[in-house]
């Protein structure tokens, strides 16, 4: 009782204070949005937030699909020469100025130029035209088929404002007048931006959108600490936390005031090898040679775990596995694909013989110790599960600000990766963590351990290129064959998702992890 | 004594000079600032071009004099996770800190000296004994559990204080204060007692012990013996002749409550300097990391100094040494 008595004074406090906050919404997140320039970093804390500000041509809806957004249609040109967008009419920004082609040329110039983080969105792209004040043409060296939903996050900004405010490029380094401002489309306009503090928002009047959500004002704050956000869920000081601990979860499911939403997120959990390497570089027993060159071995290293105990012990039930580089969710996703290499130690062991390693070996794993959910207790257990079938990996485990620079020197005889398709596309990993890597055609740009298949190294542009759906998965189909065979990498579940809210909010949880407020409504 | 006071400084400088050298040498284990500025379809050749112009491929002693010479300037750069001049982002979070540790002071010297006293003169009570007994908790519980325990008691169960942050703010002059509101003034009262009580318990128990000491004195039998009043008697003879080292202390402290703000404020996610230094951490924000660190050295060697030069004048055989006495 007392209880209710205090909160209902704190709710009177908060309605004295300001009158006009009826449905208030204060949320807390791990990592402050750095920028508030759309085209300056491309991470999802960033992309994340500005989607509530910010709108680009298209946008993912609940279900991750395309809809329409800023462009109200959209068709292929020709042969796929490129791809036109009919602009919607009467939208304005923030500021109040119209939105027209005008921007849509300016904010592409901008988002892919040197400067900004996001050019790599549009390297298929030739030449963008301008054909009427609400008519664009982006013509693609190659048929692309996927370019209008790879650009799902691309957001517009009005050129009128960017050049008044000396904010016509992004500036990552020393920042600009759009580091700190925000003026799109979007639901919400920021009314206070205080970097690592809090960041205010507000319904945006002119918005072209049917509201759906109840938020009359909406405060972010990043708390840093999991504690601390969990306590603030929990004392009712903010309304909803992203992400909730895994270990807290069945505390919180059991809480009458908070829910736990959760689900998958596109990220998929794997194990990298050293495919180029001559040699071994932290093994005590092997000198100059790297069994992880025979594929009988890799295999190995996939039998030997198990991942449902992974998931079942560590994770808590709240993940699910996965046989290839992408979750079911995504598109592209090999539905022909067999599923992942069972536990089978016996088999390993076998396997391990075959390839002339029956006495086995051991090898350095590295492991980011912050990164990932509970990322270096599940290396532990894969190094548990490794020595069972006799092969000891020295887990070296460290923060990830360390971690990715020890990648980049090849300085791993195994390693721990997480990837989430920036596009929701089969095609992304394979670009990425599968190409060979090739610095001029930006390919394999993550593909650490140097693994190079010539036949994907053909169908990749192939792929990419594709019109016809399904000529498109047969080619997907046979690289997540090939990878599989290969065992190029062993991946090893989905990442799950979990947030938290207060019993009285209604939300919609998207896999890339996003926090979209105009879905939000306050009961 | 100007020769004294030159030496100070010189030798205070030096310490300076080396405090940031080895911060500068240790960056390099802190991690790559480059991933966390660069998303994640960035190329080989974007890498290489952002350590260029950030200077990262150079050696730490070049960045190290690089940061110097525009320190010199007043310029500390500018933050990689920013995108902000380092000054400005210090100056807005200072207020916040300085007005913690402030009340965390106050508090601890007021409570620190009063419980002092009290388990002193009482020092067979059963009081005195529950005092002292709970003064271990202070010295020996770690922060960051006693705020996180504070917060479940009087946030989650009690639903009294806020669990979080600072409130909100009135901007005077330029200085934002949470002092003017009444969730500021709320906001203020868990991380306050979580700051203060470690040096609350410092100076209670200093504090006993001292007048303990000069409660055994002769003067002090002899001020009972002609029949002063027990008032006078703790008050006007004792506790003031143990305010001498007592204030020693306090003033040392100063600089300790003020740099270990950092777990406090990480903890209630006080928007001060010291969350602002671990965050930098988090995302290996060096222009930030090397500016907090000299700032926080300037701040501990000009205490240092402040007090040996008042020492110099205070204590005579510090003159004669310095003249090559005995």
């Amino acid at each position: 009782m007392s209880r209710m008595i205090c909160a209902a004074t704190a709710a009177l406090g908060v309605a004295l204070a300001a009158p006009a906050a009826a449905e208030e919404f204060k949320w807390a997140v791990t990592t402050d949005p750095q920028t508030m320039d759309p085209h300056a970093v491309n991470s999802t804390p960033v992309l994340g937030f500005l989607n509530n500000t910010y709108e680009g041509l298209v946008r993912r809806g609940k279900d991750m699909s395309v809809e329409p957004a800023l462009a109200t249609g959209w068709e292929p040109i020709g042969e796929g020469e490129g791809w036109r967008f009919t602009l919607r009419e009467g939208v304005t920004f923030h500021d109040g100025s119209s939105f027209d082609a005008e921007d849509v040329l300016f904010s592409y110039q901008r988002a892919s130029s040197p400067e900004s983080d996001t050019a790599s969105w549009f390297a298929p792209v030739s030449e963008v035209k301008v054909i009427d004040a609400y008519t664009v043409d982006f013509m693609t060296t190659a048929p692309n088929p996927l370019f209008p939903s790879s650009i799902a996050n691309w957001m517009i900004m009005d050129s009128g404002w960017a050049e008044a405010n000396n904010a016509t490029r992004p500036d990552k380094e020393a920042g600009n007048h759009a580091t700190l401002n925000a003026n799109g489309t979007g639901a919400f306009k920021v009314t206070t931006r205080e970097p690592g503090l809090r960041t205010v928002l507000e319904p945006f009047e002119g918005w072209w959108g049917e509201a759906e959500h109840n938020i009359t004002r909406a405060e972010l704050t990043p708390i840093q600490n999991p504690a601390t956000a969990l306590a603030a869920l929990l004392s009712g000081d903010v309304d909803f936390i992203n992400p909730v601990p895994i270990q807290d979860v069945a505390r919180l499911a059991s809480n009458p005031d908070v829910k736990v939403v959760q689900g998958i997120e596109a990220r998929v959990i794997m194990l990298g090898f050293p495919h180029e390497a001559e040699a071994l570089k932290f093994s005590s027993d092997i000198d100059g040679e790297n069994p992880f060159a025979d594929v009988r071995v890799r295999q190995a290293v996939a039998h030997a775990i198990n991942v449902p105990a992974i998931l079942q012990t560590i994770m808590r039930g709240n993940a699910e596995p996965v046989n290839q580089l992408v979750s079911a969710a995504m598109s592209g996703y090999s539905e022909a694909l067999g599923a992942a290499p069972a536990y089978d130690p016996e088999k390993a062991r076998a396997l391990l013989a075959e390839a002339g390693y029956a006495d086995g070996f051991s090898f350095g794993l590295k492991c980011p110790n912050n990164r990932y959910l509970n990322d270096e207790a599940v290396c532990q257990a894969v190094t548990g599960m490794l020595a069972q079938v006799g092969i000891d990996a020295t887990l070296e485990a460290m923060p990830v600000n360390n971690y990715w620079p020890e990648l980049r020197a090849d300085n791993f005889d195994m390693y721990l990766l997480g990837w989430s398709p920036g596009t929701f596309d089969a095609e992304h990993p394979i670009r990425f963590l599968v190409a060979t890597p090739n610095e001029e055609k930006k390919l394999g740009s993550w593909n650490f351990g140097g693994f190079s298949n010539a036949r994907i190294d053909t169908l990749l542009p192939m792929i990419q290129s594709e019109i016809d759906p399904a000529e498109r998965q047969a080619m997907l189909d046979e690289v997540a064959q090939i990878m599989a065979d290969e065992q190029a990498y062993v991946p090893l579940y989905v990442q799950p998702l979990v947030w938290g809210t207060r019993a009285n909010i209604e939300l919609t949880q998207r896999p890339d992890n996003f926090f979209i407020l105009r879905w939000v409504t306050v009961s | 004594m100007l020769a004294f006071i030159i030496r100070r400084v010189g030798q205070s400088l030096l310490v300076l000079l080396i405090v940031g050298l080895v911060a500068f040498s240790m960056f390099n284990f802190v991690g790559d600032p480059i991933d966390n500025m660069l998303g994640q379809e960035r190329t080989a050749e974007d890498i290489a071009r952002l350590r260029e112009q950030l200077g990262l491929d150079r050696s730490f002693f070049v960045q190290y004099f690089r940061f110097l010479q525009e320190a010199l300037q007043g310029n500390f750069g500018v933050s990689y996770r920013q995108g902000r001049p380092v000054t400005d982002i210090l100056l807005e979070r200072a207020p916040a800190t300085l007005e913690l540790a402030a009340v965390s002071g106050v508090l601890a010297i007021l409570f620190g000296i009063a419980l002092g006293v009290f388990t002193a003169i009482r020092r067979d009570g059963i009081w005195a004994h529950a005092i002292m007994s709970a003064s271990l908790i202070g010295v020996s519980l770690p922060t960051f559990l006693i705020g996180i325990l504070l917060i479940y008691v009087f946030s989650v169960e009690l639903g009294w204080l806020p669990s979080f942050g600072r409130g909100d703010v009135v901007t005077v002059g330029g200085w934002k204060t949470g002092f003017l509101t009444e969730s500021g003034l709320k906001a203020l009262i868990l991380p306050s007692i979580t700051l203060g009580l470690y040096q609350m318990t410092l100076i209670m128990r200093l504090v006993r012990s001292e007048m303990l000491e000069v409660l055994r004195q002769d003067y002090i039998r002899f001020a009972r013996a002609r029949g002063l009043r027990d008032r006078a008697v703790n008050f006007r003879h004792a506790l003031k002749n143990t305010m001498v080292p007592v204030i020693t202390v306090i003033g040392l402290q100063l600089g300790a409550i003020i740099a270990f703000a950092i777990i406090t404020e990480t903890v209630f996610q006080w928007p001060g300097v010291g969350l602002l230094f671990i965050n930098a951490i988090q995302f290996v924000d060096i222009p930030v990391m090397a500016a907090y660190l000299m700032l926080i050295s300037v701040m501990f060697v000009g205490i240092n100094l402040a007090v040996d030069i008042l020492y110099f004048f205070i204590d005579p055989r510090l003159r004669a040494d310095r003249t090559g006495g005995h």
